[in-house]
């Protein structure tokens, strides 16, 4: 439809809190160009994300705000999320979302997909998939490597906290081997799952590994993800976004862990399929990019 | 094929848009022959379905097909096959939440490899169809038909309703639709049937033409908005309300439980109305024999009836034609002369006799046999069913 | 004395066609006038591997349903069902009713004394044929075995006509129908072994229809009592 579905009624703006008002009086969807929305939005537009209910410092906020503000069309875009620290966040955003079960997400996004697919046909309707490494890589391996088979034309961003945060702390498929974890404690026995990869070799358009640590590059990331998602087929983001309590680190350490590990663990991993490249270099003819 | 293709009066495969009850009651039918998968495919066929996903499992696999075939012909919009059962469920949940008109069908293990869907289905409202085609449940691997998994299914917040034949296989799932569409209900429904003994059976069967078909689900009348981004998006259910925990919250997720179940209540009227009542009886109107059962159940003890009557025993067959909503009132009506309630059952457990048994409680002298029970895929001959009466009861069989 | 319902069971081997041939015979029952069902067996069925179905034929509504525990009629579509147990009964005709009939089809007799004066003694009838060679004499495949079987049923029965079994063979092979992936597979084999499809429909009524006057003669000849009521007797609603 429109970004009027966002708008307050006219009936009722007078008995609004001001803080509503000014969500609407300074959103960055509204009209002028789509394109603009972005990073530098997150100092002062409030509907990006004003308050979450994680933890002080949590990398996954910053993260969500970052995606938030370089969605290409938020208006029409659909979040799919799954149970997790992730799920804490969602009733936060004023857009589409829906609350999977645990491990289901890229299941319930193929579906709703098809169907603004077959509803809609000449909109444009992202749908976008969001959650955390035990959702994505664990219980729900199945779900998303199977979007990635049928090609579904979904983005699909893993949140990696290399643990089960939301539950106390447990090793997951992403945790480093050799971590002591609950569930695991002698240490894990067994490596990290390399995602971006089985997300190539499963038939992702595009995949990449990154950290949260810079803002402008997660952004960036995001808005070739979901273009491509539009266009061509399955991308996969797989994104660092540490449990700052789980690994011992104070509120102010999360960039800093982030950081460490653009050198380790998450350094640099980016696939884009030739028909992908191609595509991208359109999209920035076209000002998309 | 595209949905601009619908206009006022045609749905995008070009069928006339007409009412339920000219579908189900006005329209002129004509005699065909064919199997319980066949005739689900006719039925879906007439209701200008959206999506549909699709799995293998046998009994159901059959049904899968035909309604990929009506894909292919261009009067289903959207299909593919999913990855597991529990996969398909997710993806129906998807279809259906962004505002398609959706079916699918599973069998058995299936049904409980997808169990966690079914809860999440009714609670966030959506008005998809399963047809269910009950089949055993393993260990041992059975694939025979035994409907022990729809006890599982009885406390998911979803409506269950219950065809006996290939008949009213056909016109259940169509009037599953429109009930389960209703603004005041607008929670999921499975339409059971007994795996092979309808899916498989070739039996005759009256159909309207396949010109017309219902009007199409608008995703804007139900009680909480399709994830469509056309509409405000509802805050309070499909999100995780209950992550933040207060008493609010608690409160919210209690009463939301009961309004699901409350909206299957909700569903009684229509429902009685589009099955002509949520049971139908046969036989001695004032016989103190009765047999209270669903599906394949029923249609073996009309054929004790049968035997009895020759016999000169008068006897009744109460058929429950929806188990949830459980037609408390009606069961208690029907069964008013009782002397004896007999509840023949494809199952181990029982499950109806456990309804029947309950809902009756405190309200009638009849003494209720939960037997015949025949499991893991057995025929119940009409004999076993007689063998109960004559153990039961003081009347002697020749 | 002719009943208001029979029901037949067919014991039969993967892939000889005993599921059509039971749709078949449901289907020309249909076209007259009669109540019928069919189904088959709800196994995995193999070929070569028991393979069991069902039909139900009345002048009454058929309510009962699933495997046939107490038949009418029992027809052994291969003589393995009697010599190594391919059955999902044993022996072959468990179950049997007074006054019954049972088709073989098989080129030696295959009952034991026990056997025979077990059916004797509840009178019922035994017509043992080598419908296999039936089949191939006349429709030129052994392919055809059920539509001899089909034929020798009616024969048998004499309430149901050759035309009507031509509806029946005609509705199943001219319609588009659901089948399994090894029944589809043998379809497209019986088609292209024939090429055309009137071909084939004309070669199975042939087989079908020599195979009815085969067994209406026997019935003759055995003095076999009516077993079903003849269509007239159809309760109109």
């Amino acid at each position: 439809m429109s970004v009027d579905i966002y708008k307050i009624n006219p009936e009722f703006r007078d008995i609004m809190p001001q803080e509503i008002i000014d969500l609407e009086d300074n959103a960055t969807w509204a009209g002028e160009s789509v394109e603009k929305r972005g990073i530098n939005d997150l100092t002062d537009k409030k509907e990006i994300l004003e308050e979450h209910s994680l933890c002080a410092g949590c990398p996954e906020a910053a993260a969500l705000r970052y995606i938030l503000a370089a969605l290409p069309l938020p208006e029409e875009t659909i979040i799919v999320n799954s149970t997790g620290c992730t799920s804490l966040m969602f009733p936060h955003i004023a857009l589409h979302t829906v609350h999977s079960m645990f491990g289901n997400q890229n299941a319930v996004a193929s579906g709703i997909k098809r169907t603004l697919d077959w509803r809609f046909p000449d909109k444009t309707k992202d749908v976008v998939v969001l959650a955390g490494d035990g959702a994505t890589i664990d219980i729900g391996l199945d779900y998303t490597l199977q979007s990635f088979f049928r090609q579904e034309k979904i983005t699909t961003i893993c949140f990696d906290n290399e643990v089960y945060a939301n539950t106390g702390g447990q090793e997951s498929g992403s945790t480093p081997k050799g971590q002591v974890f609950k569930m695991a404690p002698k240490g894990k026995v067994f490596d990290k799952v390399p995602m971006w990869e089985l997300a190539v070799t499963s038939g992702c358009q595009y995949s990449v590994k990154l950290t949260a640590s810079a803002p402008k590059k997660v952004a960036k990331v995001l808005r070739e993800a979901v273009l491509i998602a539009r266009e061509l087929g399955p991308t996969y983001i797989h994104l660092y976004t540490p449990c700052i309590l789980e690994i011992g680190l104070a509120a102010n350490e999360g960039l800093w862990e982030m950081k460490e590990q653009d050198k380790d663990r998450f350094a640099d991993f980016k696939y884009v399929s030739p028909e992908a490249e191609a595509y991208l270099k359109e999209c920035k003819k076209e000002g998309l990019l | 094929m595209s949905i601009k293709n619908m206009t006022e009066e045609k749905n995008w495969s070009g069928q006339k848009l007409v009412s339920t009850d000219y579908l189900l009651f006005e329209a002129p039918r004509e005699k065909h022959f064919m199997t319980g998968s066949e005739v689900l495919k006719e039925a879906i066929k007439r209701c200008t379905v959206d999506a549909s996903v699709s799995y293998p499992i046998t009994p159901q696999s059959e049904a899968a097909h035909l309604i990929g075939e009506l894909w292919a012909e261009g009067y289903v919009g959207l299909y593919f096959r999913g990855e597991n059962e529990f996969g398909v469920m997710s993806e129906v949940q998807g279809c259906a939440m962004a505002g398609a008109r959706t079916v699918t069908t599973t069998s058995g293990p299936g049904t409980l490899r997808a169990m966690e869907n079914f809860p999440t289905w009714s609670g966030t409202r959506i008005p998809c169809q399963l047809v269910l085609m009950a089949r055993g449940i393993n260990s041992p691997l059975t694939i025979q038909p035994d409907n022990l998994e729809v006890s599982f299914l009885l406390e998911t917040g979803c409506m269950i309703w219950y065809a006996e034949n290939v008949q009213e296989l056909f016109d259940m799932s169509i009037a599953a639709f429109t009930v389960a569409e209703k603004p005041d209900v607008h929670v999921p429904i499975i339409t059971a049937v007994d795996g092979f003994f309808v899916s498989h059976t070739r039996e005759s069967v009256m159909l309207p033409a396949d010109d017309i078909a219902l009007h199409p689900y608008d995703p804007y009348a139900s009680p909480l908005p399709p994830i469509d981004s056309e509409m405000p998006p509802g805050r309070f259910l499909r999100d995780p309300f209950v992550m933040k925990s207060n008493y609010i919250s608690y409160a919210t997720h209690a009463s939301w439980q009961w309004e699901v179940r409350s909206a299957v209540e909700r569903s009684k009227p229509y429902a009685r109305h589009y099955l002509q009542g949520l049971v139908h009886t046969t036989g001695d109107e004032d016989a103190e024999i009765v047999f209270v059962a669903c599906g394949t159940a029923t249609h073996q003890a009309k054929e004790a009836h049968r035997e009895l009557a020759k016999l000169g025993i008068k006897s009744k067959v109460v058929k429950l034609r929806t188990i949830r909503p459980f037609p408390h009132q009606e069961l208690l009506e029907a069964t008013k002369n009782a002397k004896y309630i007999f509840v023949p059952e494809f199952n181990i457990v029982g499950w109806l006799d456990k309804e029947v048994t309950q809902s009756l409680y405190g309200k009638t002298e009849a003494k209720i046999v939960g037997r015949p029970r025949v499991a893991g895929g057995m025929s119940m001959p009409a004999e076993a069913i007689l063998r109960e009466v004559f153990e039961n009861t003081n009347v002697k069989g020749a | 004395m002719a009943k208001d319902s029979i029901k037949i069971r067919m014991p039969a081997l993967g892939g000889q066609g005993a599921v059509t041939a039971a749709h078949i015979a449901a289907t020309a029952a249909d076209t007259v006038g009669y109540f019928a069902v069919s189904n088959p067996f709800f196994g995995a069925e193999k070929r070569m591997a028991p393979s069991e179905s069902y039909t139900r034929i009345g002048t009454v509504p058929i309510y009962d349903r699933g495997e046939v525990i107490y038949p009418d009629i029992v027809m052994i579509y291969h003589p393995q069902v009697i010599t190594m147990g391919k059955s999902y009964t044993m022996p072959f005709y468990a179950g049997i009713k007074e006054n019954g009939l049972v088709i073989i089809n098989s080129d030696t007799d295959l009952l034991t004394e026990v056997d025979r004066n077990y059916l004797e003694s509840i009178n019922v009838k035994v017509l043992t044929r080598d419908f296999t060679k039936f089949a191939i004499d006349i429709a030129g495949t052994e392919l055809a075995t059920n539509m001899a079987m089909l034929g020798a049923l009616f024969g048998a029965l004499g309430t149901i006509d050759k035309p009507a079994i031509e509806e029946g063979i005609k509705d199943r092979f001219l319609k588009k129908y659901t089948a399994s992936g090894g029944t589809a597979t043998l379809d497209s084999v019986i088609e292209k072994k024939f090429k055309k499809k009137m071909d084939l429909i004309e070669k199975n009524l042939e087989t079908a229809s020599a195979a009815y006057d085969l067994t209406a003669a026997w019935a003759k000849e055995v003095d076999l009592a009516p077993i079903l009521l003849p269509v007239s007797d159809v309760e109109t609603a």
